[in-house]
């Protein structure tokens, strides 16, 4: 009786001081990893029963890779961030997701932060999976001091004026207008013909969501893939754009995302003095007074099902998100403007956009910033706009038409 | 008494032998396993995998990437054995001649083999890059430039040519060793009856190369299958996917399409066109040599 006493007590003492342990992953990235590690570290002091193991995602290929090596091997983290929509869409296909609509406190969350707008681009059937960190819009970045040597004291806005320009700067195999195609890799087509799409189109989706159809052979998307068509014809543009471009003077314009401030603050400062950033280029009939959408490059945080600690660990994610003082930290410590639409409204914020004019203008655009489609084979349809749409036009293997309509064609065969 | 002494030297032998099987069982025959596993089943990271039949391998049959990438294996032999080939005999036979300073040019140029995949690729795509010094250097003469890596004819040779300056060492090592292992007195005795440098090369070095080309031929077969750090690193593949290897679709199809079945079974396939491309080169050319 008495040695059963002692290992009840024993038992309890135990479990009167065990820590809830919640396990969770970030991208792996210097300033991201400063941030949540001083956040992670506040939280534990201000909560001692929990205890956050905290570390960057995996090293892999990539942080999909990683994430779907510790599902298949049960070692699935509760929370992790870094997650693009494509994949957040296959997770839920594989039913690998916590609802987030469905836990107490999400939908005040989302309205203190004035999110509503941003995360329907994240809804998926109608519900939030995801909670999106950062949007990242794509703007473009000219060279103002080469600009106002050609007379241009504005950057071009329309394809015209890109055209316009082009004949006066262009030196065959020497110097080309701008950076129109980013590379070949599935994920480039975010940052050029979807970049491009959503600002002809102001915003229109490039998929139907509702009937599963590739939806951009329409005057916007041909308008875009024309435009390609003209700059690789007269070699206005190139395929290949040899190193740092557009600081070596090779090129005027190319579309960035925000992380490019610090890099080149730190690698080229004497010409990022000299930068202007401008939203995407777009047709020439684009109204004047109407505002350019442009792609969001954006990333969320999801907690799996398999957490045996959900209520502690939407706790720990509400703690970090109900803050605006931790948006202001992430802002100064990674320069992405955080997924909120108040930015340039809150005064908590206007300090920072006033030392960092690139990253204000960057935060003009959040709302105006649509993430990609919510669809599981974002793999594949941007292989397939690879080959079928970009690659055709870069080698003139097709007119603009049809290879929309070819990728047409080949993309709903895929998500049909 | 010579039986005990045999069952004694068996388990002597067993024993030995037993840390490779175990090694063999956990690090291949437990992957193999699970190949052949996933390969008849459908399952995507969660859960148990389920039965599906044949319903992977009739994929494969009509997926055009799959093939796409199998041509264009077939593309990149047609480039690499005949350059890679003719190199490596002729650094063998340059390294038989010299009188000094073998091993020296020997590790020179092994040093491109054990190099790393990622950092030459990086360096090659630099170097060859639209804009990079070799094509100035050309600009300058011939006021043109060449797309090497992104013209589709050409991405495919570009690729072939990086593979060859990585493996002309180790190659060349090898058909240096069967040189070598050609008696000198077979020579002698061809002089002797009037052989000039041609028939002696044509008519005794290649004939009694014969093991040493067909080994290599047998390396750069299988290496031509599994090639992945090259294309991926310089060209993803494109341009109009005529770099795309099997290896890149199936790390595609796993860790990017959450489809490891598929994966599974395009390895296979990968693997019996492989073994079958070496059975058939082997069949055709290979011949015994006996050096007495």
């Amino acid at each position: 009786m008495k040695k059963l006493l002692v290992f009840l007590f024993v038992i309890m003492f135990v479990f009167s001081f065990a820590k809830t342990k919640i396990v969770f992953w970030t991208a792996p990235n210097p300033n991201q990893e400063a941030y949540w590690k001083k956040l992670v570290a506040e939280y534990e002091q201000q909560h001692p029963d929990i205890d956050i193991e905290w570390t960057t995602i995996p090293a892999a290929g990539s942080s999909e890779e990683a994430i779907l090596s510790a599902i298949a091997s049960g070692r699935t983290p509760d929370i992790c961030t870094n997650i693009f929509s494509g994949f957040a869409a296959q997770l839920i296909e594989l039913d690998q997701l916590v609802e987030l609509n469905k836990l107490p406190g999400f939908n005040d969350l989302i309205a203190a932060r004035k999110m509503d707008s941003i995360i329907k681009g994240w809804n998926f059937m109608g519900k939030s999976y995801v909670l999106p960190i950062y949007s990242n819009p794509i703007l473009m970045w000219w060279r103002k001091d080469i600009l106002e040597k050609y007379g241009w004291k504005k950057p071009p806005r329309t394809y015209s004026d890109v055209y316009e320009l082009s004949k006066q700067f262009v030196v065959p195999k020497e110097k080309y207008t701008m950076r129109v195609v980013a590379g070949r890799n599935w994920w480039d087509r975010w940052f050029d013909y979807i970049t491009y799409y959503y600002a002809a189109s102001e915003g229109k989706p490039y998929i139907d969501l509702k009937k599963y159809r590739a939806i951009y052979n329409n005057d916007a998307g041909i308008k875009v893939a024309k435009f390609f068509e003209t700059m690789f014809k007269n070699g206005w543009t190139a395929v290949d754009l040899g190193n740092a471009p557009l600081y070596n003077g090779v090129i005027l314009g190319s579309l960035k995302g925000p992380w490019e401030i610090p890099y080149a603050e730190k690698q080229f400062p004497k010409v990022l003095k000299n930068i202007e950033i401008t939203p995407p280029i777009v047709p020439d009939n684009y109204p004047e007074n109407k505002p350019i959408y442009t792609f969001a490059d954006t990333k969320g945080l999801v907690i799996f099902k398999t957490s045996k600690h959900q209520k502690e660990a939407w706790d720990f994610v509400k703690w970090v998100f109900s803050n605006p003082e931790n948006d202001k930290l992430w802002l100064e410590m990674t320069k992405m403007p955080p997924a909120r639409s108040d930015l340039l409204t809150n005064d908590l914020f206007k300090e920072f956009f006033k030392n960092n004019p690139l990253a204000a203008q960057y935060a003009k655009y959040v709302g105006y910033a649509v993430p990609p489609a919510l669809i599981s084979k974002t793999v594949d349809v941007q292989d397939e706009m690879t080959v079928s749409l970009i690659e055709p036009i870069m080698y003139g293997k097709a007119d603009a038409e049809t290879a929309v309509k070819n990728s047409i064609k080949k993309i709903n065969r895929i998500i049909w | 008494m010579v039986t005990k002494m045999r069952k004694r030297e068996a388990r002597k032998g067993l024993l030995i032998s037993s840390t490779y099987l175990v090694y063999a069982a956990i690090f291949w025959g437990y992957p193999f396993i699970w190949l052949v596993i996933l390969a008849f089943s459908r399952w995507r990271y969660v859960g148990t995998p389920r039965f599906a039949g044949f319903r992977n391998f009739l994929r494969i049959l009509y997926d055009p990437i799959f093939w796409k990438s199998f041509f264009n294996v077939l593309n990149f032999l047609t480039y690499y054995i005949p350059i890679v080939l003719i190199f490596s005999l002729l650094f063998a036979l340059a390294l038989s001649k010299l009188k000094y300073g073998k091993t020296f040019v020997a590790l020179s140029f092994l040093v491109a083999n054990v190099s790393s995949g990622v950092a030459y690729s990086i360096m090659f795509s630099k170097l060859f890059a639209e804009n990079g010094p070799l094509n100035q250097l050309v600009y300058r003469l011939f006021n043109t430039t060449i797309p090497w890596f992104t013209s589709p004819q050409l991405a495919m040779f570009s690729i072939s040519l990086i593979v060859v300056w990585k493996f002309i060492g180790y190659y060349g090592l090898i058909l240096y060793a069967g040189i070598i292992s050609i008696p000198k007195s077979i020579y002698e005795a061809a002089e002797l009856d009037g052989a000039n440098k041609y028939v002696k090369f044509f008519k005794i070095t290649l004939p009694l190369l014969n093991p040493s080309i067909v080994m290599v031929l047998v390396f750069a077969i299988s290496l031509s299958f599994g090639i992945f750090t090259e294309p991926y690193m310089i060209t993803g593949g494109g341009p109009m996917r005529s770099t795309l290897m099997p290896m890149m679709v199936m790390y595609t199809s796993a860790f990017q399409k959450l489809d490891p079945t598929y994966a599974a079974t395009m390895s296979i396939f990968t693997a019996i066109f492989s073994f079958g491309i070496i059975w058939i080169t082997r069949k055709l050319l290979e011949r015994e040599v006996e050096i007495v």
